[in-house]
């Protein structure tokens, strides 16, 4: 396992030791002749909450897309479970932002699920992929969303369909793009609980990119925050939050016991 | 009763018959993916880009009736163009289409007018407007072979182009080859735009694409609803369409086009209560 390099803001890290289940190192990113991401490091624990900040144009949209795969990387190496990213694809579960789907699909809750199971979009749906979905939506909260068209459903209740569909497969970590956004205040707390709350029960890693410090105060055990496609603090949300150097967090509201990062 | 049987007894009509309901069905299911992708522009763009095949074809000095020949891998390959421009993510989907489209279709203008003076003339409103009573046995083969291999490509890939269609980010991430499906959902349009042209012109062609998958986007609830849905309209409103056309003695595609407007202005109005 590699050790990580040096952030602007040096926070408190995990424990080198811990099993990861995601393990970024040097990861690079161009795109005609464009640097987007440049040698960011970080790892993530078995079961940590992680939330990735940063301004626009920081790279957070890059740095999800090359790590789930659908972007290619220039430099570095990304690891899931230990296992290079193309032969672990099976471990991430995806919940995208609401806004990039195509919600007048004509499609049910139950089909979308059992998409991400068989790997293609199902004509009929079987007694036991029903069952599966039936589960992972009693997780979400969504039960009853089951047989419903997604074009009918409130923003907070896609997401928790889409929550759903993440966690059917049963990763081990889950990469979550905006989630919140376009979602109304209460469905947006109720959701953030929800996460939160899923990944202590499950100890299912995550990785939730966010502009939003509530989204961060509510559900981060660590914070990695990028600027310019570079890794500028990786820490506590003690540490981080309010920093001044931090633009994205800046504004968040006091913490108790906040304890100042080293500033290199 | 005389009503029905009266135009199927003759020859032609029973050509027109087959021809137009296959054809309708083709363009009715490759229009849900195509509408629900948002391209539906470019059913309107592939139509033209055969007229510049069609162009060069009668330039070439092959007949109008076999000219399709030349339009097939002329249109297919401003389909793989617009796909390859689309992919790239230069330009939106609409400003792609526009400019293929109007240069092919310049092109086919341009062709029509290099050709020799003493070439057989053209009656380029046949082109432009179809002349679906006028399909003969061989232009009837050639529907046939194109819904068979439609049936086969469809038949194979539907379930991993519904995923793409509904999402290609989601879809790429449970190992669906999403590029492949782009370039193939593209040429099957192609291929069935250029037999489609000969029975309502390249000038309502796309209304077969759009409107059948338009009219069942408010009737289905599930991809599979949607695309049965269209192909019942496709079908049934290409039959009601030219047996209307026979009695009323106006031009045929016409009327299966405005038969299509018909049922589609009713389920809209019948929906918005």
């Amino acid at each position: 396992m590699s050790e990580a390099a040096p952030a602007t803001l040096k926070g408190t890290v995990p424990d080198p030791s811990l099993p990861r289940v995601l393990d970024v190192v040097n990861l690079g990113v161009d795109v005609d002749d464009r640097t987007l991401i440049d040698g960011i490091t970080f790892y993530i624990p078995k079961g940590e909450f992680v939330c990735l900040c940063g301004p626009n144009g920081a790279g957070k949209s890059t740095f999800l897309k090359s790590t789930l795969g659908l972007m290619k990387r220039t430099r570095g190496e990304i690891k899931v479970n230990g296992k290079p990213l193309e032969e672990a694809r099976g471990a991430i579960g995806y919940v995208p932002q609401r806004k990039t789907f195509a919600q007048d699909f004509p499609a049910t809750a139950v089909e979308l699920i059992v998409a991400n199971l068989r790997g293609k979009w199902p004509l009929r749906v079987h007694a036991d992929e029903r069952e599966k979905a039936r589960l992972a939506l009693v997780k979400t909260g969504g039960e009853k969303l089951i047989d419903k068209p997604l074009a009918g459903l409130s923003g907070g209740e896609t997401q928790r369909v889409f929550l759903a569909r993440a966690m059917v497969t049963q990763p081990e970590l889950l990469v979550l793009d905006e989630p919140t956004a376009g979602v109304d205040v209460k469905g947006r707390a109720e959701f953030l609980e929800l996460l939160a709350g899923i990944s202590k029960s499950d100890h299912i890693a995550a990785i939730l990119v966010t502009h939003n410090v509530a989204a961060v105060t509510r559900t981060a055990e660590r914070i990695v925050y990028l600027e310019a496609g570079r890794l500028v603090a990786w820490g506590l949300p003690d540490e981080l939050l309010g920093h001044d150097r931090l633009t994205a967090l800046a504004f968040a509201p006091p913490q108790d016991h906040k304890a100042a990062p080293d500033e290199d | 009763m005389n009503f029905l049987t009266e135009p199927l007894a003759l020859e032609f009509m029973q050509r027109a018959l087959i021809a137009g309901a296959v054809v309708a069905g083709l363009c009715a299911l490759i229009g849900v993916f195509v509408v629900q992708r948002g391209l539906s522009f470019l059913g309107d763009g592939l139509a033209h880009a055969s007229f510049g095949g069609l162009g060069l074809g009668l330039f070439l000095g092959v007949s109008v009736d076999q000219a399709g020949w030349v339009s097939l891998p002329f249109t297919l390959a401003v389909a793989m163009g617009i796909v390859f421009v689309l992919r790239r993510g230069k330009l939106r989907g609409d400003v792609a289409t526009g400019v293929f489209f109007s240069v092919s279709f310049a092109l086919g203008v341009m062709f029509l007018g290099l050709r020799s003076v003493n070439a057989k003339p053209v009656n380029v409103e046949t082109v432009l407007f179809g002349s679906i009573l006028a399909i003969s046995p061989q232009n009837l083969w050639m529907v046939a072979v194109v819904a068979l291999i439609t049936f086969i490509a469809l038949a194979a890939t539907w379930s991993r182009l519904a995923y793409a269609t509904f999402d290609p980010d989601l879809a790429a991430l449970s190992g669906v080859p999403v590029a492949a499906l782009d370039y193939l959902l593209l040429g099957l349009t192609a291929l069935i735009i250029v037999v489609s042209v000969k029975t309502v012109g390249v000038v309502l062609v796309s209304s077969f694409i759009v409107i059948p998958a338009a009219t069942a986007r408010m009737l289905g609830k599930t991809l599979s609803g949607v695309a049965l849905a269209a192909l019942v309209i496709g079908v049934s409103t290409s039959v009601v369409g030219l047996i209307a056309s026979y009695h009323l003695n106006v031009a045929s595609g016409a009327t299966i086009i405005l038969t299509l407007g018909i049922v589609f202005g009713a389920v809209l109005l019948l929906k918005r209560r």
